[in-house]
């Protein structure tokens, strides 16, 4: 347990997430179907500065589309 | 009243554009009660689908705040047998509002909480950080609070939220590297399908877990006491967020019912009075008509 590397890497939200990911791959087709839904996430979020917002940037940016919108 | 009535009808053609005074704004009138009478008829039907499509989510949004406030709850143990030490000096607030409106009052009611749980404590640092989730907090926090404001979220609450919307959320906080001594959750607490009020979750941090004395009882790796500490701020921050969505949905549900419920007494009034009016419209008409025409016969016999 305490030789795990991953610690260095990521936080346990993001290992639990990763885990979570595999479990739900390795599911049968209908069960998967439903599970998925429950692994989606269209999160966007922007950093502030002085009551100033930076750009809007996608954490996981979505097929085909260009990431970010400046507001 | 006959000779004016006369006088003013000899010259005068009854139509939309009307000479005579009367008869023109009466139409003015209809034709503006004939356009508003549409256009509110046209808002009920919006309202009330609103208002059907709000009912439906709703039974899902609760299904999913109940057992999503169970992680929540899974926290409270952790944190009661090792309450923190000394008071936080600088809280890191977390509101949790949506990107939509047309629910009633649920972004301001947490907004107002915050600023109020700001100004209730007394020895809190004046530059406590603040994050939003949702554009519609966002606006009215960044008017009153724009120093504080350091980092925000939207994209959430569309559908129901899920644990790796909170899961991302708590990355980013941690990610940015804001100071703080613990962490205040403001979300809206479902007390029943018609109402509902701001509440505070608080989320104890590694640091102050670390010097709990009732945290020593568990005899943890720190490698472990930093896992517990950011899945504790998961957990929290989606119970306050399923909990907060279905707030909004019966929110959203009840303000659609009031506006449709305003809009159809509205056009019941508005419909009377549009009646009222085309009847004196054609009244007039009928009166000029007659008028006009048992003049002619009077003059006929006389001449």
């Amino acid at each position: 347990m305490s030789s795990a590397t991953w610690r260095s890497h990521f936080t346990f939200n993001r290992y639990s997430q990763i885990c979570a990911r595999a479990l739900r791959q390795s599911l049968k087709e209908s069960e998967r179907v439903k599970a998925e839904k429950r692994g989606l996430t269209a999160l966007r979020y922007q950093h502030w500065e002085n009551g100033q917002g930076g750009e809007q940037v996608y954490l996981v940016p979505p097929e085909g589309k260009a990431a970010a919108g400046a507001k | 009243m006959l000779a004016r009535r006369t006088l003013a009808c000899v010259g005068s053609q009854p139509s939309v554009l009307g000479a005579a005074p009367t008869n023109a704004r009466n139409m003015a009138t209809l034709r503006e009660l004939e356009l508003r009478l549409k256009s509110v008829r046209n808002i009920e039907k919006i309202t009330k689908s609103m208002k059907m499509i709000a009912s439906t989510k709703l039974n899902k949004a609760q299904r999913a705040m109940n057992s999503g406030k169970q992680y929540g709850a899974a926290n409270a143990e952790l944190f009661q047998n090792s309450p923190s030490e000394e008071p936080a000096k600088r809280k890191l607030f977390v509101v949790v509002s949506s990107d939509k409106g047309l629910c009633g009052g649920v972004h301001s009611s947490v907004s107002k909480a915050t600023r109020r749980v700001m100004a209730e404590q007394k020895d809190l640092d004046p530059e406590s950080p603040v994050m939003v989730i949702g554009d519609k907090s966002k606006a009215q926090l960044s008017r009153v609070l724009p120093k504080n404001m350091t980092l925000s979220f939207n994209q959430i609450g569309r559908d129901v939220p899920t644990f790796a919307d909170a899961a991302g959320v708590t990355d980013l906080i941690l990610k940015s590297g804001v100071e703080y001594d613990s962490i205040t959750i403001v979300y809206n607490k479902f007390v029943s399908a018609i109402s509902y009020e701001a509440a505070t979750i608080d989320v104890v941090t590694e640091n102050a877990l670390k010097a709990s004395s009732g945290f020593k009882a568990y005899e943890m790796e720190d490698d472990v006491t930093k896992d517990v500490a950011e899945f504790a701020l998961a957990n929290a921050i989606y119970a306050a967020l399923v909990e907060g969505h279905a707030c909004e949905i019966s929110a959203r549900r009840n303000a659609m019912d009031n506006a449709s419920k305003n809009a159809s007494d509205m056009i019941n009034s508005l419909q009377l009075q549009y009646n009222r009016g085309r009847q004196a419209a054609i009244t007039n008409e009928l009166v000029d008509i007659i008028t006009g025409a048992f003049h002619l016969v009077i003059s006929d016999i006389l001449h």
